[in-house]
C-alpha cells in the first residue's frame, strides 16, 4: 500500500511540473500585457511601458520567468512560499489566501447538500425504478443539470431574493395560494411516500388539508417576520424522535435503546436551559464545543446504558441528542430574526458574501452569512445533484442485479437490511470516485457562480490575471488546483482500497 | 406496522409542535408596515452649471450609500503608481483627496474652493501662485502647506532618481513636472502660500496635481522632518529621499482586506478609508475634520460587483448607485424597473473614430479617395442604431478637439466644417473612385476585437462604401495595438478606435503631429504642426480657441480621420438617492459622490 502511494505521489509530482510549465508558457503567450497601454493618451505613454516590462520581466526569456517563478514556488515546501506579486503589486499568495477561503465557504456547503441529497434521491429512484417518481425526479434532474447556470442565478435573485423580500415586507399568502400549495405539495409527498393506491390517496388528503391550515396559521402567528418555536416544541419534537428512532431500529420493546434515547431528549431539555444566556451571545467556538458536547454526552449515555445493544443505542441517542441542539441553535436564530430584519431589511442579497458593516450580535451575523450564502448554494447544489443521482441510480440498479442481494432476499431478509445493507454499501464504492473528482473541481471555483453573485473567488483571480495576462495569479491558481486534483484523486484511490478488500495490494 | 404507528404518532406530534408554539401571533400588533412616503424625491439641490451644486448647509447624515463602479478590487490608498493606478481605484482613492480643481460634468475645469485657491501671476516665464486656505488640514490635524505640494512636485520628478531617469526614486503615473517646473513649488515648507514657475508655457497648468498625499507622513516614514524632506526634495538629494519614497512607493500596499495604520493614511478630502473587506466591499467614512463643505452621507460602501449582477442587486437595493458598461440590453433592464431607479445617461469624454493610414504605399495617401470613403461612410446610420438607443441625444460628432455637449462645439465646427459629409453620397463617392480609376479599392478596417459595437460599425460602412465601388473588409484582431499587430505591421487602410479625452488642451499634439508617438497613421502636415506649436505655447483661452478652430479645418480638409460620435455613459441610482449626477468626464458617476444623501 505505501509503495502504491509513494508511487503514485512520485507521477503527481511530475504531472504537476509538466503542467506548471505548460500552463506557464500559455499564459504569458494569451495576450499582450500592456494593452491598455497601447490604447492610452498619456503622455508618457512609452514610459509607463517601460515601468510595466521591467516590473513584469516581460524581456527576459520564458524560461527565466519560469525559473524565478519555480524557484519562488518551490520554496512552499519549507513554508516560504513566494508566489510573487500580481500586476498590481500585491502579494499574490494574500490574495491567493482570500480567494481560497472564499471559494471553500462557497463550495462546501454545496457539495455536501448536493452529494447527500443526490445520493438519497439515486437510492430512492432505483428502488422505484419506472415509477412515476422516478420519472419525474429523472426529468427534474436533467432540467437542473442542463440550466445555464447565468440564467438560473437571475430568476433565482428574481424569486428568491428580489420576490421573497418584497413578500416579507408583509407578508401575504390567500386561501387560494395556500390550496394551490397544498394540493402541490400533496402530489408531491405521496410520491415520494408511495404505498398502496389507498395510502397514496389518504397522504394527499392529509398534506391538502394540513398545508394550507399551517400556513394560514403561520400568517397569522406573524411567524414570518417573527418566527418562534419555545422549549415545548423542542421537547415533542425530540421525545418524537426517540421514539421514532428507536422503533425503526430496534423496536419500542427494546428498554436499551428507548431509555438513553428517552434520557438524551430530556438532557436535550436541561441543556435547553443550561444554555440559554450563553447562546444568547454566542459565539463560534460555542457552538462547536456545543456540538461536539451534544454528541459525545448522549453518545457515553447510549454506550453506557445500551449493554449488548451499546452501538445502536448510542447512535440513536447521538441523534436526539444533536438533532435537539440543533433544534435549540434554531430556537435562537428565531428569536434573533426580527432584530435581524431591523439590521437588514431585506434579508436575502444578491450579490456578496456578507453585509458590509453590519453592526449586531453573533447571530446577526451568522443570520447574514446564511442569507448571503443562500441563493448560490441552491444554484451550486440543484446543479451537481444530477450528477451524484444518476450515478447513485445507475449503481444501485447495477448492485441490485448481482447474486448476492437475491442471496440476501432468499435469506428472507427485510427488504429495508438488503437494500442498506448489502446493497447500498456496495453501491457507495463507485460514487467515492464521483465525490472526490467533484469536490476537486470544485476547488477550481465556480468561475460563473462567483461573478454572479459577486465573490472573489479562485475563478475570479484566474480570469482576472489571464485577463491582464498576469502570471503570478494564474499560476497561484494552477498550483492549488492541480494539487487538489491530484491529492483527490490519490484519495479517492485509497478509499477504493478501504472500501472495496477486493482491489487492495 | 410499526412504522404507521410511528408516522401517526409524527403526525400528531407535528400538530402538537404548531398548537404549542404559540399561543398569540408574534411582534407588534399591526402587522401592516406603515407606507413611508419620500416628499421630494426628485434629484436634489437645483443645478445651475456643470460643477457642483450649491446645496446650502451641509450636516452629515448618519447613512451608508452603497454604489458599485465594476468587478475590481481595491488596490492601495496610494492610486497614482504606475501598478496601482486603475480608473476603479481612482474612484475610491479621489473621494479622499482635494486638489485645487475638479472636472465638472461636461469636463469644464473649476476651482476647489474648499481646498484653496490659485492665479496666474505671470505668463513669462508661466507663473501660478496658490493659496491654500488657511483652516485646510489633513485629517490627522496637520495643516496642509506648501511641503505637500512639494511631495507632489517630488513624486512627479524624473529628476529623483537612482542613477538614470527610467530609474526614477518614485514611482508614478504622471512624471513630467521635474522638467516642466524645474524648481518646484516656492514658499516655506509651513506656508500656507506657494508660487509654481514652469520652464515652458503650459496651457495644462490648471489640471496639474499639486497636491497628492501626506508629506509630513511621507517625511517621518523616511526619517526625515517634513522641513528636511522639503529641503533634500529641492536639493535633488535623491540619496536622502531614497527611504521615503520607497514608503511612498509600497508603504500603502497592504495585505488585501487590512488597511494601512490610521495614522499612516490622514486625508485632505471630505473621506476617508474606514474598513476593507477583501473581495467584497470598500466603505469610507465621513471625514470629520473636513475643513470644506462636509459629505452629505456618513458611509459610503463601494462593492466590487460584476455588471451582470448589477442591475438586480440595485433592484433588491443591495446597492444604490451602479455605474455598468452601457448596453442596450442593460439599460432595457433598467428601464424596466420603473418609477425605482433614476437612470443617468449621456456622452462621455470618449470618441469613436476613423483614422487613415497615411503609411507610403497605401491607397489613403490619395486625398480624394479619402474624401471618397467620407462621402460613402453612414455616419448619421452609425449614431441612429448603434448608439441612440443608449443615449437618445447622440449626436454625430464633427470635431476632434471638442465634443458635442461643450459650450463652444458648435462655434468651432461651424468653422471647420461645412457638412460636406454629413449626408451619405454614393454617387460622388463612385464617381471619384472611377475618375481616380481606384474602382475596387480595398479597404481593410481594423479595430481591437472582440468588440461587437465595431464589428456592426464596420458591416454597415461596408453595406454603405461597397456600393460606391470600395471593397471594405473586417479587419477586426485581438492583436491590433499588440506589437507585431495589424497597426504596427500598417496593414490596415483605415483604424477604428477612441480616444478617452483627458480634458487636457495640448493633448492633441501627440496624435496630429508629425512623428508624435499617438500619430499611429503616420500623418504629417506641417501647416497643422504649427498651429499645434502655436497653440501648445499659449495661455490665452482665446488664442486656444482660435488655434482649435484652424486645426480642425485643416483635418477636416485634409482628412486626417473621421471622427463618429462620443461613447455614451450609463448609471443609474434609487429613486430615493439624491444628488447622483451624471457626468462626461471619466471620474464617472462618483464625482459628486460627497453630495449624494437619500431622501428623508
Amino acid at each position: 500500500m505505501w509503495k502504491f502511494i509513494l508511487k503514485r505521489l512520485g507521477s503527481a509530482i511530475g504531472v504537476l511540473f509538466g503542467a506548471s510549465l505548460l500552463l506557464y508558457i500559455l499564459v504569458i503567450n494569451a495576450g499582450d500585457p500592456l494593452s491598455d497601454l497601447r490604447e492610452s493618451n498619456a503622455e508618457n505613454r512609452e514610459y509607463l511601458m517601460q515601468q510595466r516590462i521591467d516590473y513584469m520581466n516581460l524581456e527576459q526569456p520564458w524560461y527565466l520567468r519560469y525559473w524565478t517563478w519555480l524557484t519562488g514556488a518551490s520554496r512552499c515546501i519549507i513554508g516560504q512560499c513566494d508566489l510573487g506579486r500580481n500586476i498590481n503589486g500585491i502579494e499574490v499568495a494574500d490574495l491567493l489566501g482570500n480567494a481560497a477561503s472564499s471559494t471553500l465557504r462557497l463550495v462546501f456547503l454545496a457539495t455536501v447538500i448536493a452529494a447527500i441529497l443526490g445520493i438519497a434521491i439515486g437510492v430512492l429512484t432505483a428502488v422505484r425504478q419506472y415509477s412515476g417518481l422516478d420519472y419525474l425526479v429523472t426529468f427534474l434532474t436533467f432540467l437542473f443539470f442542463s440550466l445555464p447556470v447565468f440564467w438560473a442565478a437571475v430568476l433565482l435573485k428574481e424569486f428568491l431574493a428580489i420576490g421573497y423580500n418584497n413578500w416579507l415586507a408583509n407578508p401575504q399568502i390567500s386561501i387560494g395560494t395556500s390550496i394551490a400549495i397544498g394540493v402541490v405539495l400533496g402530489l408531491i409527498l405521496q410520491m415520494f411516500l408511495g404505498g398502496s393506491l389507498k395510502r397514496r390517496g389518504i397522504t394527499f388528503i392529509i398534506t391538502a388539508v394540513f398545508v394550507p391550515l399551517i400556513l394560514q396559521y403561520t400568517l397569522w402567528l406573524n411567524f414570518y417576520r417573527y418566527p418562534q418555536m419555545g422549549p415545548a416544541v423542542i421537547v415533542v419534537l425530540t421525545v418524537l424522535l426517540a421514539l421514532s428512532a428507536t422503533a425503526m431500529s430496534v423496536g419500542m420493546k427494546e428498554k436499551k435503546v428507548l431509555y438513553p434515547a428517552l434520557i438524551s431528549a430530556a438532557l436535550v431539555l436541561v441543556a435547553y436551559y443550561a444554555t440559554f444566556s450563553l447562546l444568547q451571545n454566542a459565539n463560534a467556538w460555542v457552538l462547536i464545543f456545543g456540538a461536539i458536547l451534544s454528541v459525545v454526552i448522549p453518545g457515553l449515555v447510549g454506550w453506557f446504558m445500551g449493554g449488548r445493544l451499546k452501538r445502536i443505542a448510542a447512535g440513536v441517542s447521538v441523534t436526539v441528542g444533536f438533532v435537539g441542539a440543533g433544534l435549540t441553535v434554531i430556537d435562537h436564530l428565531f428569536r434573533a430574526w426580527p432584530g435581524f430584519l431591523e439590521v437588514k431589511g431585506r434579508p436575502i442579497a444578491t450579490i456578496g458574501s456578507s453585509t458590509a458593516n453590519l453592526k449586531g450580535t453573533f447571530w446577526d451575523h451568522f443570520l447574514d452569512n446564511a442569507t448571503q450564502l443562500l441563493l448560490p448554494t441552491i444554484l451550486l447544489a440543484i446543479i451537481s445533484l444530477a450528477s451524484y443521482s444518476r450515478y447513485t441510480r445507475s449503481s444501485m440498479l447495477e448492485v441490485q442485479q448481482q447474486d448476492y442481494i437475491r442471496t440476501a432476499r432468499s435469506k428472507g431478509l427485510s427488504e429495508r437490511t438488503v437494500i442498506f445493507r448489502h446493497a447500498f454499501r456496495n453501491a457507495l464504492i463507485p460514487i467515492a470516485t464521483i465525490a472526490a473528482f467533484d469536490f476537486a473541481g470544485l476547488i477550481g471555483g465556480a468561475v460563473i457562480t462567483e461573478s454572479v453573485f459577486g465573490w472573489k473567488g479562485m475563478g475570479e483571480l484566474f480570469i482576472t490575471g489571464l485577463r491582464a495576462v498576469d502570471p503570478a495569479p494564474v499560476m497561484a491558481f494552477f498550483l492549488v488546483t492541480g494539487t487538489a486534483a491530484v491529492l483527490f484523486n490519490l484519495l479517492a484511490d485509497i478509499v477504493y482500497a478501504l472500501l472495496d478488500p477486493r482491489i487492495r495490494v | 406496522m410499526r412504522i404507521q404507528r410511528v408516522s401517526k404518532a409524527v403526525a400528531v406530534g407535528a400538530a402538537m409542535a404548531l398548537a404549542l408554539s404559540a399561543c398569540a401571533p408574534g411582534g407588534p400588533g399591526d402587522s401592516n408596515p406603515t407606507a413611508t412616503d419620500s416628499a421630494g424625491g426628485g434629484n436634489g439641490a437645483e443645478v445651475t452649471n456643470s460643477g457642483l451644486a450649491d446645496l446650502g448647509d451641509v450636516t452629515t447624515k448618519d447613512d451608508t450609500i452603497k454604489l458599485t463602479v465594476g468587478a475590481p478590487e481595491f488596490i492601495s490608498y496610494n492610486g497614482f503608481t504606475p501598478n496601482t493606478y486603475s480608473t476603479y481605484n481612482s474612484s475610491i482613492v479621489d473621494r479622499m483627496f482635494a486638489g485645487f480643481t475638479y472636472f465638472g460634468t461636461d469636463g469644464t475645469i473649476y476651482p476647489n474652493e474648499d481646498l484653496g485657491s490659485f492665479e496666474k501671476i505671470s505668463d513669462d516665464p508661466l507663473t501660478i501662485k496658490y493659496t491654500i486656505n488657511e483652516n485646510a488640514k489633513w485629517s490627522d490635524g496637520t495643516p496642509i502647506t506648501t511641503a505637500d505640494a512639494v511631495l507632489a512636485w517630488s513624486v512627479q520628478n524624473l529628476n529623483l532618481n537612482k542613477g538614470s531617469k527610467d530609474k526614477p526614486l518614485f514611482s508614478s503615473v504622471s512624471t513630467d513636472l521635474g522638467d516642466t517646473v524645474p524648481k518646484g513649488p516656492q514658499g516655506a515648507a509651513d506656508s500656507k502660500e506657494f508660487t509654481v514657475e514652469f520652464k515652458e508655457p503650459d496651457p495644462d497648468w490648471q489640471i496639474q496635481t499639486w497636491m497628492l498625499h501626506p508629506a509630513h507622513v511621507v517625511a517621518e516614514k523616511g526619517g526625515l522632518t517634513t522641513e528636511e524632506f522639503v529641503e533634500a526634495a529641492r536639493a535633488g538629494d535623491s540619496k536622502k529621499l531614497e527611504k521615503a519614497a520607497k514608503f511612498w512607493n509600497e508603504g500603502w500596499m497592504t495585505k488585501p482586506g487590512t488597511l494601512p495604520d490610521e495614522a499612516d493614511m490622514p486625508v485632505s478630502g471630505p473621506y476617508k478609508l474606514d474598513s476593507w473587506k477583501a473581495g467584497e466591499s470598500v466603505t469610507l467614512t465621513a471625514n470629520e475634520d473636513y475643513y470644506g463643505t462636509p459629505a452629505a452621507t456618513k458611509n459610503l460602501t463601494f462593492r466590487f460587483v460584476e455588471d451582470a449582477a448589477m442591475v438586480q442587486a440595485l433592484q433588491n437595493k443591495d446597492l444604490d448607485v451602479i455605474n455598468p458598461q452601457p448596453t442596450v440590453d442593460t439599460l432595457a433592464q433598467l428601464q424596466g424597473l420603473g418609477d425605482a431607479v433614476n437612470i443617468q445617461q449621456g456622452d462621455t469624454l470618449t470618441w469613436e473614430h476613423l483614422d487613415f493610414n497615411f503609411a507610403k504605399g497605401n491607397a489613403f495617401t490619395n486625398l480624394e479617395l479619402r474624401k471618397a470613403f467620407a462621402m460613402c461612410v453612414p455616419r448619421q446610420q452609425i449614431v441612429d442604431n448603434l448608439i441612440k438607443p443608449l443615449n437618445p441625444e447622440a449626436k454625430v460628432m464633427n470635431a476632434r478637439e471638442v465634443f458635442p455637449f461643450q459650450e463652444n462645439y458648435q462655434e468651432i465646427v461651424d468653422a471647420a466644417y461645412d457638412g460636406r459629409y454629413d449626408e451619405v453620397d454614393i454617387e460622388g463617392a463612385k464617381k471619384i473612385l472611377e475618375e481616380q480609376d481606384a474602382v475596387g479599392t480595398e479597404v481593410r478596417i481594423g479595430y481591437s476585437k472582440p468588440n461587437e459595437r465595431r464589428t456592426n460599425e464596420v458591416a454597415a460602412i461596408k453595406s454603405s462604401c461597397d456600393q460606391a465601388g470600395f471593397e471594405v473588409k473586417d479587419a477586426g484582431d485581438p492583436k491590433f495595438f499588440a506589437p507585431g499587430g495589424t497597426q504596427d505591421r500598417g496593414d490596415y487602410e483605415v483604424a477604428l478606435f477612441a480616444w478617452a479625452g483627458s480634458g487636457q488642451i495640448s493633448s492633441g499634439q501627440n496624435i496630429y503631429g508629425t512623428g508624435k508617438p499617438q500619430n499611429y497613421g503616420k500623418y504629417s502636415n506641417e501647416q497643422v504642426d504649427a498651429e499645434w506649436a502655436t497653440l501648445a505655447s499659449s495661455l490665452d483661452p482665446a488664442v486656444h480657441k482660435e488655434q482649435t478652430k484652424k486645426i480642425e479645418k485643416l483635418l477636416w480638409d485634409d482628412l486626417y480621420g473621421i471622427p463618429l460620435f462620443a461613447h455614451p455613459g450609463l448609471s443609474a441610482s434609487g429613486s430615493d438617492i439624491n444628488n447622483v449626477r451624471h457626468t462626461a468626464t471619466q471620474d464617472q458617476i462618483v464625482w459628486n459622490a460627497q453630495q449624494w444623501v437619500r431622501a428623508e
